[in-house]
Formats: C-alpha cells, structure tokens, sequence
C-alpha cells in the first residue's frame, strides 16, 4: 500500500506526530496518534499511514537505507549501519553521493545499466560488469573482509566534488594556452582536457558532470599519488601511516579473493571479457610519460592493450582516454573514437603530438 | 584580404611587361634642367640640388620632397664649379673650384674668400661641412684631412686639426657623418671618422674583402663599389666585389667594424638606396631592384626582383591607367621623351638616401616603396623572362620557401617597423590578422603573429611614439642655430670624389631664402618630433633597435636640445659584442603623423576579433585559443585590455555551452572582472545558472550594489533586493520597482512589507504618488480576500 492510495484529497502534504507505546492492542490502535495533518481525513486512513512508517522504522532501526533511481526503474540500494557522529545527516547525504559516484563512473567505462541488458537481455553481460567494477571500487574501503566506508569528516564529504587548485590570473593563463595546445594535438576534431596537479583539478574543457566523474576516476587511479602508492588518494587514505600501507597491500590480496569469491557464488561468467578499470595498480607510467595500463584488451585472450574508451555523458559520445604525466602534473586528453580510421596508428600520432607540443609549456607550467 | 591586394595591383612596369612592383617612382619628377647649366650637384648636408651657371647657382629643396619646388638662386663669381655645399647654418656657400682651392661666399655680406692648399704635392679631394662642436668644416686631401673652424665673422678659415694618411678616394654621407678613406693598392684598406655633434670618433682600421680573380691580377675598389647606408639608426657599408659578385655588408660600431655577410648580386653595376628603412638595391643591368630588412640578421630578401616602375604617367600604357589615375597628381605635365622615360638609363645617379638623379635629363626622383604590393616571398612572379631574372628568381625561390613557414610573422614584424607609411602599414597588420584567423592557420602561428604586434605596441608605448600618434606635437623652430638643430641631421648623401669623378657631386650651400628657411625647419622639427625615439641626438651610442633584451631607455637632456623637446635615447647593449654602437641620426622624413604602425589591444579587438567572429560564426574554439593566446600576450606586457573582449570570450563559450570552462575563466580571473563582463555573465547565464551566480556575485565584488538590486528585482527576490539595500545603503530610485514586483507576488503581505520598507527609510515617501497608489492597492487585495 503506497501513500500515494492514501491520499485522497488533494493535500498530499501529511503531517503526524505518533508514540509506538500506545495503542499496542487490538483495537486501540487510534490511541497512538497524538496529532494528524490534514485532521478531516479518515481515521482507516490516518491509522494505515502511520501503519506504514511503524513499518518502515522496525524495519530500518540501527541500519540506514539509501535509495538511488540510477536509471528509470533501476535501483540503487545501500544499507549501512547507524553512525552516532554528529554529522549524521550529512553522511547520509553524502552517502547517498556515493552511489550516484558508482553508477556515473560505470556509466562512464560500460555505458548504462538499460543498454548492457538490451544488448544482452540474459542479464549475464551486466552481472558481470557490475560485478567486477563494483567490487573494484569497493575493495578501496576494504579493511580485511570487511567494508568500512570512511566518516564524513574524512573524505565522505568530498564525494561527488571537484577541488580545485588556486592559481594566479597569469598562470591561469598559461594554462589555458597549454590546453589550446594540447587540444590542438588531435588535430582539427574537437577534444577535450582536464588537467590535475597532484590532486587537485586546474582546468577542464569538459561538462560540469563529466568533470566531476574524469576527475574522481583520476584521483581513485591516474594521479601521481595513486600511481606510486597504489591507493588511491582520497585524504583518509592519505592520513594513513607508513603500517596502514603495508595493511592495504594485504588488503588488494583480500579483495582479489573476495572477488573470486563473488565470482563462484554469484555466477559471475569468466568466460565474458570484462575491463576492470578500477582494478587497483594496474596503472603504470611509461618512458615517454604516458600512463599505460594492461586493463584494456583488443579481444578477450588477447595480450595486446588498447587504448580505454569512456562515453561522455553530456555530448554523448565515445573517447579516448589519453594520459600524460609529468612531475605532479597530469594532462587528460580526449579525443573522439570516430575522429580516428586507424586508432592505435592514430593515437601514437597523437601522442607524438603532445610529446613535441607540450613538453616546452609543461615545464612552464609546473612553477603555478 | 593582403594576397588580394598583391595581386590586384595592375600596375604596369615601364617596359610594357605588366609587372607588378613594390618599389616604384613616381610622376612628375622635378624638373631641375637649366639651360646652361654646368652640371648637378647634391648638398646631402642641406637636401638641396644645385645646378650652376655661369654667374648664379640655382637650388632646389628635396626634402620634403616635391615635383613643385621652386628654385632659388645665389649670384657667384664665374669659375670652375667641382663640388658646392651650403654650411650646416645655411649662411656660407662653398664652392670647389680646383682640386686645390675652395671659395666661401658670405650670403649676407657677399664677402668672398678662398683657401687653398699649401702644398703642391696634395690636392683637395672633397669637403664636407660638418656639426661637430670643434670645427665646422672638413677638407679631404691625398694627404689626408684637414679640419677647420669658421671665425665669427665669417671671413676666414682656422685650421684645427691635421690628420695624415694617404687617401686614395673617400666616401662621406651626412646621414651618418661617417667619412671612409680608401688607401692602398687595392683602395681596400679603409680608415674612418665619425665627426658628429658628440665629438670625433676614429673608427679601427679595416680591410674589406676582395676576391682575386686570377693569381696576380688584384682589383682595385672603386668609390662607387662602397656605399655607406643608415638603417634603423645602425650604419653599415654595402661593398661590391665584383669578383665575387657579392655585395659584403660591414657594420660600424664605435671600437670595431664587423663583417655582417654577404648579399648575392646579379649586375656588376650595384646601386643601393634606402627607404623608410628598408634597403634596396637595384641591379643596374638587370633593371631590377631587391628589397632587403636587415633590422632581422636574416639575409632573405623580403619580395621578390621586380623592376623599377614609373607610376603616374600619362601616357604609359592603358592597364597602368587605373593604377596611374589613383596616383596621378593631375594630367597637365609635359610628356617625357623616350630618352627620359628609360628606367635605369646611364644618366642616373642614385642619391643617399632615396633620390634618384637624371643628371642628363636634368629630373630628380624619389623613389617609393608600395607595401600592399610585391613584400611578400609567396607571391612571386613567374612571368618575368629575362635570364638574369630567371637566375635570381630560382636563387630567391629557395630562400622562400625556407622562410615560407615564418612567413606571415616576419612580415607583420617587417611592417610594424614602417615609419613612412605607418598608417597602411598598420592597416595592412590588421587585415593579414584577420585574413590568418579566418584562413584558420595553427593557433601557434597567430599566436606569434599577435605576439609581434603586442610587442611593437608596448614598445611604442613605452617610447611614446604611439601616443605622438595621436596628437602631432608643435614644436616651433624658435631660431634654434642650425648647427645643431635635428633638421640637419637628417640629411645625407654619399659623395665620392675620386679619378672618376661624376657630374653630380654633393655641395652644401645655404637654403636660399631666409624665409624658405625657416619653412623648412618646420618642416624638420615636425621630423624630429615624430622621430623622437630614435633620435639620440648627440650620443654616440643610441640605438634603438637594440638586438638584447636589455633596453634601456633614458632620457637625454642635451644643452643643444630644444628644451621643449623630449629626446630619448635608448641604449642598447650589444649582445656578445662589448662595443658601442656607432649611431647614426636618422631622421626619416614623415609624410603623414604616423609614425608607427603599432596596433593598440583595443584596435585589435574592434579590426580583427569583432569582424572576424562576425565572419567565422559558428565554431568559436578555434577564437577561444586565439583570444586566449591574444590575453597571454598582453598579459606579458602589462598592457590592460578592454573589457569588449571577455564579453566576446563570455558569448563564444557560452555559444558552445562550455560553461564549466566558463566557470574556470571567472574564477581565475581571466576574465577580469568589470560591469560589462558581469553582465554579460547575467545574460548568458539565463541558461545556466551556475554562470548567472558568477555574474551576480562579480556585482557584487564590485559593488555595484544599485545593479544588483535591480536584478534580484527582476529574478522576484524584491524582499531579498530589499534587505541588501538597507545593508549595503543603496539609494533605490525607484521604490514603484519593488512595489510592483511584491503587487505581481499577490501576496498583500509582501506589498504591505515593502511598503513599509520605503515609509520607513526613505524620507518623505509617504506623500509620493507611489505610496498612495500602493496603499490603495495594499487596502483592495486585503478586502478582496476577506471577501
């Protein structure tokens, strides 16, 4: 029974103030309700409301639910337990943000929910993606076998955020130029960047949306820090001393064996190819600066790497994720997959490109 | 829109080949044939062409220059006539008469007096006056040189100084007061003077370069194989080897002369002349003239060889009639005769700096230089068949296309440096801006284009030549001595006095009427004041162009300087070179008050970017990197730009809906803040509201509190505008604004509030229409809900 067949006048607003003590017998049920808004409304009415939310209160005491519509009618569900932090309210907020943060970076990398089962309605396609990236993404808060998402204070509240780094009007400027130029790279189709200092965003040509989901892929997995460390650099991870490191690494072994675990139980199917792009330290930096993972195979058996795709959300399209870094600097190019007939040929043109163009400015640059 | 322009140019070569040309003479010449005239002779000192007769010398003024300029005349005793020059203050004419005697006439008193050589074993090769402060004139002997004042009254000569060398032939021009003396066996060994307001400075000894043609058959160096030229205030010495078929360049420097390079030639006659800077040198016999900048260490010619061309003349041939009747000063002139209408023909002498001399038809030219047409390498011309042409085309093809890539900078740089012609220079800059944007050429390239024109710009601001732009500064000549006036520095010629003697020779004598004068120091004031930043007026060692980055300028307040006057002298230290730079004074001779082709940020915003959006709407990227380029470039100077240009980045973002990029311009202040850009924000944020919040919170950083309350008015937080107001003490003008805001609300409550607001701040709002009309309303809405 929704609330929606409640209602019957055209107040959907209801407002009422009820003590679970009262009324515990049979036919004292009215005795419960202390007050009621709108008071004209039938009391079978009045009592199946507050029916409800007695419902939903047993139900839910000690956990928290989160309910997210990724997609239209498909739902996102996280329970976690009650915090007794005094920011409550805001982790729940800013749990909540977490898992828009999964389902955008999914849709980033596989595209949506809807389109994996269109394309294979078994729904055996999809599991296995949701499976591997989620539990990729997943394994960054695991402590042992157990998931421990951070407190708000930590690093919960930069979820679903940008930080940008301050920077003066002049080398604002240069940036800007350097970005003209690094966009210039693929020629005459029409790229888009992002560029990070350390971890903090300086530009972007990109929309507000696909900023938001490049640069929490780049600081989970791209930047300096996530390279050398292995962790990703979210500041609760940062504060962790040189013992809570060597705890992590055992914490990536943990989560390959939770993961294979998952794949048993879950029937997860080995055979599908599936690109594990938050898979932990498979990022690497190679001689010419670009970042060069294994994570993406021209076909399943395949040993040979590719270069990633991601969708852009806004424009709808598919690039190329290109990245070169340089000191704490990290240039993001993308370049759409149309724009190039031969695509690996291309992209180390490309790549050539950025090498001779903008290795002079980056020098440049790295005094902002 | 430059490429149309080249090649639009119908002009017709005087040959009937239908060349275009770049460089080019034009009709009617002035006319100085007398008849029984005993020659032509060029006073470089003055700029006056004399022509003697038996009792009388005629002359006419050549700068400014005009096809008009009526002679004047000074009455003389009969004689020989070998060279004649007026003195630096006009008021002494002397005349060689011999190669051992000169006769000086007082203009005012006609008192006349000879001085002659002592020796028979010398002979007087030339003189020179000069306004060096310790003596006024200069004898060039075989034996050497002589220096000598004038005593005050005029009457007779004291000799100063004797300087001893052998000298073979000499070579003098008054546009660098640089004296070169040949001596030795191939006259290739050289000693120098510069003999200028500051003083006398011996430059080292040096040799030139000669290659020998066979094993004992040595050349010997004419005076008319060595030309000294001034170009942007460096003076350097052109010298023809024959041999070699070079033209080796060396550039003086007070303590050294070094050898620059070589410049291929394609005549063994060479003549060189000078133009706004830009050195030309024709190719006698192939009838050619190649244009060179040699401010750029680069040896390329900047156009290709292209003939001399006579424009204006009435009877050339119809295709040249459009071209002629733009530059015809009117029809009415005598025809030339066949003989006179050769371009390059026998009788031409070629007089420093931009004169060209038919001595046997008795017509002087200026030569011009045409900037739209022919200054660009790309554009050759392939219909020119002559061998030597082909020769030199293929020769100049090569350099072309090796410089084909720094094209369009280099010729934006070679025009930034126009002074004769400012005014099209500029416009050419502005149109090749707007043609390399359109044509959508690499963002590095207009990047560096646009970097050459800021750079000219901040250096002209900082040398004040752009704001002498924009208003022509009135000095008033005030009777300042001649001798040290900067209208005497302007002149120039070569004079070359040796064995081969030609009919023009290079006289001083006084201006011919005390009137004309003083016209003419008008005129030459109005030079110098255009020319003050070049202008170290008596320093040995200004340059203005210098090659370091290390400018620096400093003001000279010299005791000859007119005190009205600001000169600047910028010096300059030479890059690798510890010496001083042998300075020239240039003065150029200004034809319009511009006097620089510097583009000011805000003109290029109106002359390029706004047209050329217009024109390349849609893709706004590509204008995007431009502009940004564009603020790196001022930025680096300093120079503040309008802000037109960030409401123009703001719409071509905003076009593309690239507001996170937006977002990133405003809040690192790339977009500097100002009422316009704010704004613009506002407008354009009416799809996006986080650029609307940007635009707002700009108003109010800037405390534009009366704007921003009109505009939450406008958004209907009236009750929100309100409490700002009273914060920030806005004087709100309008209180019917809010009221009509809170009436649209409906709410009785909210008008009864701003009501209330405005009976209770603003003094005597009670007994205003408004507050009437609006309790009125308040009282209604009230009965009508009760109701």
């Amino acid at each position: 029974m929704g609330l929606s067949s409640v209602t019957t006048g055209s107040d959907a607003t209801k407002f009422c103030i009820f003590d679970l003590r009262r009324g515990q017998h049979e036919g004292e049920e009215l005795d419960k309700i202390l007050f009621f808004y709108p008071a004209d409304l039938p009391f079978s009415t009045q009592l199946s409301v507050i029916g409800l939310s007695e419902g939903l209160i047993t139900f839910t005491r000690g956990i928290l639910m989160f309910f997210y519509e990724a997609e239209p009618d498909v739902w996102m569900v996280m329970i976690v337990e009650k915090s007794k932090e005094s920011e409550a309210i805001w982790r729940i907020d800013a749990l909540r943000r977490v898992l828009k943060e999964v389902h955008s970076l999914f849709m980033m990398f596989h595209g949506s929910i809807r389109a994996l089962l269109d394309k294979e309605p078994s729904g055996g396609l999809l599991r296995s993606h949701l499976y591997t990236f989620i539990m990729d993404y997943l394994s960054d808060f695991l402590v042992g076998k157990k998931l421990q998402l951070p407190n708000f204070r930590d690093s919960l509240k930069e979820r679903g955020t940008v930080q940008m780094l301050t920077i003066g009007r002049e080398a604002a400027i240069e940036v800007q130029s350097l970005v003209r130029v690094l966009e210039s790279c693929a020629g005459n189709t029409s790229c888009y960047s992002l560029i990070l200092f350390q971890d903090l965003l300086v530009s972007t040509t990109l929309s507000a949306e696909d900023t938001i989901n490049l640069f929490t892929y780049a600081v989970l997995r791209l930047s300096p820090r996530a390279l050398s460390s292995g962790l990703s650099s979210w500041s609760y991870l940062r504060k962790g001393n040189v013992s809570s490191h060597a705890a992590t690494g055992s914490v990536s072994a943990n989560s390959g064996a939770v993961l294979d675990q998952f794949y048993r139980s879950s029937g997860g199917d080995p055979s599908y190819h599936i690109a594990r792009p938050l898979q932990q330290d498979k990022w690497t930096k190679g001689k010419d600066g670009f970042l060069v993972s294994d994570i993406w195979k021209a076909e399943a058996g395949s040993s040979a790497a590719i270069t990633p795709t991601i969708w852009l959300q806004k424009t709808e399209e598919r690039v190329f994720l290109c990245t070169f870094q340089h000191r704490n600097l990290t240039l993001i190019l993308l370049f759409p997959v149309i724009s190039l007939l031969n695509e690996e040929q291309g992209i180390s043109l490309v790549k050539q490109q950025v090498l001779e163009n903008v290795s002079l400015s980056v020098l440049v640059i790295k005094y902002v | 829109m430059f490429p149309k322009a080249s090649s639009s140019q119908s002009s017709t070569g005087f040959s009937g080949s239908g060349a275009l040309s770049h460089v080019y003479i034009r009709y009617p010449p002035l006319r100085c044939a007398i008849p029984e005239a005993r020659g032509l002779f060029y006073d470089d000192g003055n700029k006056l062409l004399f022509s003697p007769t038996s009792d009388q010398v005629i002359s006419w003024k050549t700068s400014p220059f005009s096809p008009l300029a009526t002679p004047a005349s000074d009455s003389v005793c009969e004689g020989p006539v070998l060279s004649i020059r007026y003195s630096i203050d006009a008021k002494v004419l002397a005349i060689q008469r011999s190669n051992y005697e000169i006769q000086f006439w007082n203009r005012e008193t006609g008192y006349t007096f000879s001085q002659k050589c002592k020796s028979d074993s010398e002979s007087i090769l030339g003189f020179f006056w000069t306004d060096c402060p310790t003596c006024d004139i200069v004898f060039v002997k075989t034996s050497g040189l002589d220096l000598f004042f004038l005593d005050s009254e005029l009457k007779s000569l004291h000799l100063v100084e004797t300087k001893r060398f052998n000298v073979s032939w000499y070579v003098y021009t008054h546009e660098s007061r640089l004296v070169l003396l040949a001596s030795g066996m191939q006259c290739k060994s050289f000693t120098g003077y510069q003999l200028s307001a500051s003083g006398i400075i011996r430059l080292p000894r040096f040799e030139m370069a000669m290659a020998k043609s066979e094993a004992n058959n040595k050349p010997v160096l004419a005076a008319e194989d060595v030309h000294v030229v001034t170009v942007y205030g460096r003076i350097y010495c052109l010298q023809v080897d024959k041999v070699a078929m070079l033209l080796n360049s060396y550039r003086f420097y007070r303590d050294a002369v070094v050898q620059q390079g070589s410049l291929p030639i394609f005549s063994s006659k060479i003549a060189v002349s000078v133009v706004d800077n830009v050195l030309l040198v024709h190719q006698v016999d192939a009838k050619v003239v190649i244009l060179y900048d040699i401010f750029s260490d680069s040896r390329a010619p900047i156009s290709a060889p292209l003939p001399l061309l006579l424009r204006g003349f009435p009877r050339s041939i119809t295709a040249s009639s459009q071209s002629s009747s733009r530059n015809a000063e009117g029809s009415e002139a005598i025809d030339l005769s066949d003989t006179e209408a050769i371009i390059y023909g026998d009788g031409w002498t070629f007089l420093v700096p931009d004169l060209i001399c038919d001595a046997a038809n008795g017509l002087l030219w200026k030569i011009h230089l045409d900037l739209e047409a022919g200054i660009f390498p790309d554009y050759f011309l392939v219909f020119m068949m002559t061998p030597v042409i082909l020769e030199v085309n293929a020769y100049l093809s090569l350099q072309a296309i090796s410089a084909s890539s720094s094209e369009v900078p280099s010729v934006l740089e070679f025009l930034q440096r126009r002074k004769l012609e400012a005014h099209k220079a500029k416009q050419l800059c502005l149109a090749m801006s707007r043609t390399i944007i359109l044509e959508r050429r690499p963002v590095s390239m207009v990047a560096w284009a646009i970097d050459i024109l800021v750079t000219s710009y901040s250096y002209s601001i900082k040398t004040g030549s752009y704001l002498k732009e924009m208003k022509a500064e009135k000095r008033s000549p005030s009777g300042v001595p001649q001798v040290n006036s900067p209208s005497t520095i302007a002149d120039d010629s070569a004079s070359r006095v040796d064995a081969y003697g030609k009919s023009v020779k290079h006289e001083s004598a006084s201006g011919v009427h005390n009137e004309s004068m003083n016209k003419f120091s008008t005129f030459s004031g109005s030079d110098s004041g255009d020319n003050v930043t070049i202008e170290p007026l008596k320093t040995s060692s200004g340059d203005l162009y210098s090659l370091g980055g290390n400018v620096e300028s400093k003001i000279l307040m010299g005791a000859e300087v007119p005190s009205d006057t600001v000169q600047s002298g910028l010096q300059s230290q030479l890059l690798g070179l510890g010496n001083n730079l042998l300075n020239s004074n240039v003065t150029n001779h200004q034809e319009s008050q511009f006097t620089s082709a510097a583009v000011s940020p805000d003109e290029i915003y109106s002359f390029v970017f706004a047209p050329v959006e217009e024109e390349m709407a849609g893709d706004s990227s590509y204008m995007v990197s431009i502009i940004i380029e564009f603020l790196r470039s001022v930025n680096s100077e300093k120079i503040k730009v309008h802000p037109n240009l960030y409401v123009l980045t703001i719409q071509l973002l905003a076009r593309n809906e690239r507001y996170a990029e937006l977002g990133l311009f405003v809040i690192n202040k790339i977009l500097e803040p100002s009422k316009e850009v704010a704004l613009q924000l506002l407008e354009s944020g009416r799809q996006n509201i986080q650029t609307r919040k940007l635009g707002l919170a700009m108003l109010r950083q800037l405390s534009l509190h009366h704007d921003y309350v009109v505009l939450l008015v406008q958004d209907g937080y009236y009750l929100e505008a309100l409490r700002y107001a009273r914060k920030n003490k806005v004087n709100l003008v309008r209180p019917s604004l809010f009221l009509e805001a809170a009436y649209a609300s409906n709410d009785p409550q909210h008008v009864a509030a701003v009501l209330r607001f405005f009976s209770d701040f603003i003094p005597g709002f009670k007994s205003t229409s408004d507050h009437n009309s609006y309790c009125r309303i308040l009282t209604e809405m009230n009965s009508s809900i009760a109701a």
